[in-house]
């Protein structure tokens, strides 16, 4: 924890602040939210006087919980931040309609760092659901925060929310590229990097330290890996023709990649240490968008073997492959979720592109979108929803929606926004 | 129509010599002033505005289930011109073939006449395209191929292209070209980066069919990330679906 707080803290000096600020706006919801008031984190003497520019945690916590759809927000701004939670009248919040409420308070403690404590109470039964602390840098205050919306989302709804992961995705802006993350509710967003030049298929390693993408600097499309950390970047493959889609193994040793050095569009494995590949793929169709089950044992990838582009999974053990989608003519850009039971998959119905998704043991499909032009689905840390980029008015902007469909947010900025993909 | 672009051909055609003594000199003033309005003969075709771009949504979804049958009228017009007007295709044989014989050691038109050297050149001034792709009145200044639908089948409107580009590249062993192959925006970027790789794979081939090195030519792709119209509709797609020739030095 403390280390991804340090980890968090080094990347926030070292990046350059983006200057844009993407707005959110949340298409639809769940039937039943859950009621619940955030009252305003109090705050010690001491923290008001440090020179970090405030953050209300209360603020960010709300904005989490609010667009989720889950949640809705019983007003608690105006209260006063009650000391601990024994001073609290429960029944009042029952009375306004709270079913819970969240509190806090932010102490300093040594170095300079803050510990902010937080307490979940059932307005209901009058009990107490979780009280915990998390101590960091004041730099770090808004990682502090959708964490604490984390664990309000964990206990009010039986599973983890995923407020508190990253997002990387390219935003096009007056004929320039960036590679930008940014924490999972759009703010925060820092530029990697920037080319003149097309940049598509970012791509997060599992332990979050690195990204690989596809930049087009030298007139060819060339794999890169990038350190988050240090900026630092190696073309990794970078071999006669095309060299494009990325994708982690779960060790984060491996990436598979589609090159066509060899023969016309064909998926390999790539040691990122020794450079050598080692071909997957055969035969004369197109065969690309690899992506690792995160068991390790599958190898999901678009091919066009079948006459049509369509989704398969071959075994990494013996590599006999099977193909795994059956509906309609266009079936493309597989991603997984964490467990590995769901396919999500960009799937053309009358000419219109929409994020599906497939129970891999029923083989049960569901269309989720009623946009047309959707790409890159990637799902949310814990599961629940699914990232992509469509195009509004002609424009490209990042929605999500929930793997039942019935949440969605949109998330635009000026400039295009396309390409997105969730840390895990 | 057809009359213009002929004789923007044959400016393109003839002004690749004037940097020669010629002597039918207001003959070529004229040719060369007409090929100035009009340089380069596939530029038209690649900046033809689609009026309909701004209406987006609408008019993109009825049109893309028919995306494979609508047939773009500008560029059937344009390369129907310059390639089923026999005229115009035997002429770029016909230069081909005086090239070839002017390189030749045995050809009959310098074997034997070396001291008249001017008119065997004159000879070559009617016909012969200046194969230079650096130079805008060139026909290797037509550096751009248009693909059907969810094909990488080089269309026959192209072989004469394709044939002076290869005699560009076997002529030129320094010469290297970089095959660039491009997708419409539809659907996923990576899988339209294999469609794009396929064309100028198809392209790479045709080269390679007609004589070129491997090592003077690489095929890569673009994928949808370049296009050439901005527009959501057929006639935007059915220009960005192609492959372009880039050559080392552009």
């Amino acid at each position: 924890m403390l280390t991804r707080l340090v980890v968090a803290a080094l990347f926030a000096l070292l990046a350059i602040p983006a200057q844009a600020v993407m707005t959110i706006e949340i298409v639809g919801g769940a039937s039943n939210r859950i009621p619940i008031a955030i009252l305003p984190f109090g705050a010690k003497q001491a923290e008001r006087a440090s020179t970090e520019p405030k953050l209300d945690i209360a603020e960010v916590v709300a904005s989490d919980l609010g667009r989720s759809g889950y949640f809705r927000l019983v007003d608690g701004k105006d209260s006063v931040s009650p000391s601990e939670p024994k001073v609290l009248s429960l029944p009042v919040w029952k009375e306004r309609g709270a079913d819970a409420v969240l509190m806090g308070q932010v102490l300093p403690v040594s170095d300079g760092k803050l510990e902010v404590r937080f307490w979940l109470l059932d307005a209901v039964r009058q009990t107490e659901l979780k009280a915990m602390a998390y101590v960091s840098s004041p730099a770090s205050l808004r990682v502090v925060a959708h964490k604490i919306a984390d664990a309000v989302h964990e206990v009010l709804l039986g599973e983890p929310g995923s407020y508190s992961g990253r997002i990387a995705y390219i935003l096009k802006r007056n004929s320039r590229y960036e590679l930008q993350v940014a924490d999972a509710d759009s703010q925060n967003a820092v530029t990697i990097t920037a080319s003149p030049e097309p940049l598509i298929s970012p791509a997060w390693s599992p332990d979050g330290r690195r990204l690989a993408y596809v930049s087009f600097e030298d007139k060819k499309p060339v794999v890169y890996v990038q350190n988050l950390a240090d900026g630092k970047r190696i073309a990794v493959a970078k071999f006669r023709g095309s060299n494009s889609a990325p994708a982690w193994s779960p060790d984060s040793r491996k990436l598979a990649v589609t090159l066509s050095k060899d023969d016309t569009s064909q998926i390999y494995m790539l040691d990122i240490e020794t450079g050598a590949t080692t071909r997957f793929t055969h035969g004369g169709a197109l065969d690309t968008e690899p992506l690792f089950s995160p068991d390790g044992r599958w190898l999901f990838f678009t091919s066009n073997r079948g006459g049509t582009p369509q989704i398969y999974k071959a075994s990494l053990i013996d590599g006999s492959a099977s193909r795994v989608t059956f509906e309609g003519g266009y079936n493309v850009s597989p991603a997984l979720s964490p467990d590995g039971k769901t396919l999500a998959f960009v799937h053309r119905r009358d000419a219109r592109f929409h994020v599906a998704v497939m129970d891999l043991a029923s083989g049960q499909m569901q269309v989720l979108t009623d946009t047309v032009h959707d790409e890159s689905p990637s799902f949310a840390p814990n599961g629940r929803q699914i990232l992509y980029a469509t195009l509004v008015n002609g424009r490209g902007v990042l929605a999500t929606v929930s793997v039942d469909g019935k949440i969605r947010q949109r998330l635009s900025q000026s400039g295009d926004l396309r390409e997105p993909t969730w840390g895990h | 129509m057809k009359y213009l672009v002929h004789v923007v051909l044959i400016g393109i055609l003839l002004s690749g010599c004037a940097d020669k003594p010629l002597k039918q000199a207001s003959i070529e003033d004229r040719a060369l002033s007409t090929a100035a309005d009009k340089p380069v003969v596939d530029a038209a075709a690649g900046s033809v505005s689609t009026s309909g771009a701004s209406a987006a949504d609408v008019s993109s979804r009825a049109l893309a289930s028919d995306a494979g049958k609508v047939k773009d009228a500008n560029a059937v017009e344009t390369h129907g011109v310059v390639v089923q007007n026999p005229e115009a295709k035997a002429l770029g044989n016909a230069a081909e073939q005086t090239q070839n014989a002017g390189k030749s050691p045995d050809s009959t038109a310098s074997g034997g006449n070396s001291g008249q050297p001017d008119k065997a050149d004159s000879l070559k001034y009617v016909a012969q395209p200046v194969l230079d792709p650096h130079n805008a009145q060139s026909p290797l200044a037509q550096r751009r191929l248009l693909f059907d639908y969810d094909s990488a089948a080089i269309r026959d409107e192209y072989r004469t292209l394709l044939e002076m580009h290869a005699q560009y590249l076997k002529n030129e062993k320094a010469a290297k070209v970089i095959l660039q192959g491009h997708a419409d925006e539809r659907g996923s970027r990576e899988y339209n980066l294999a469609l794009g790789q396929r064309r100028s794979e198809s392209v790479y081939k045709a080269l390679g069919l007609l004589g070129v090195p491997e090592a003077q030519m690489e095929a890569v792709s673009l994928g949808e990330e370049k296009p050439v119209s901005d527009g959501h509709d057929e006639n935007a797609w059915a220009q960005n679906r192609r492959a372009e020739l880039l050559y080392q030095g552009d």
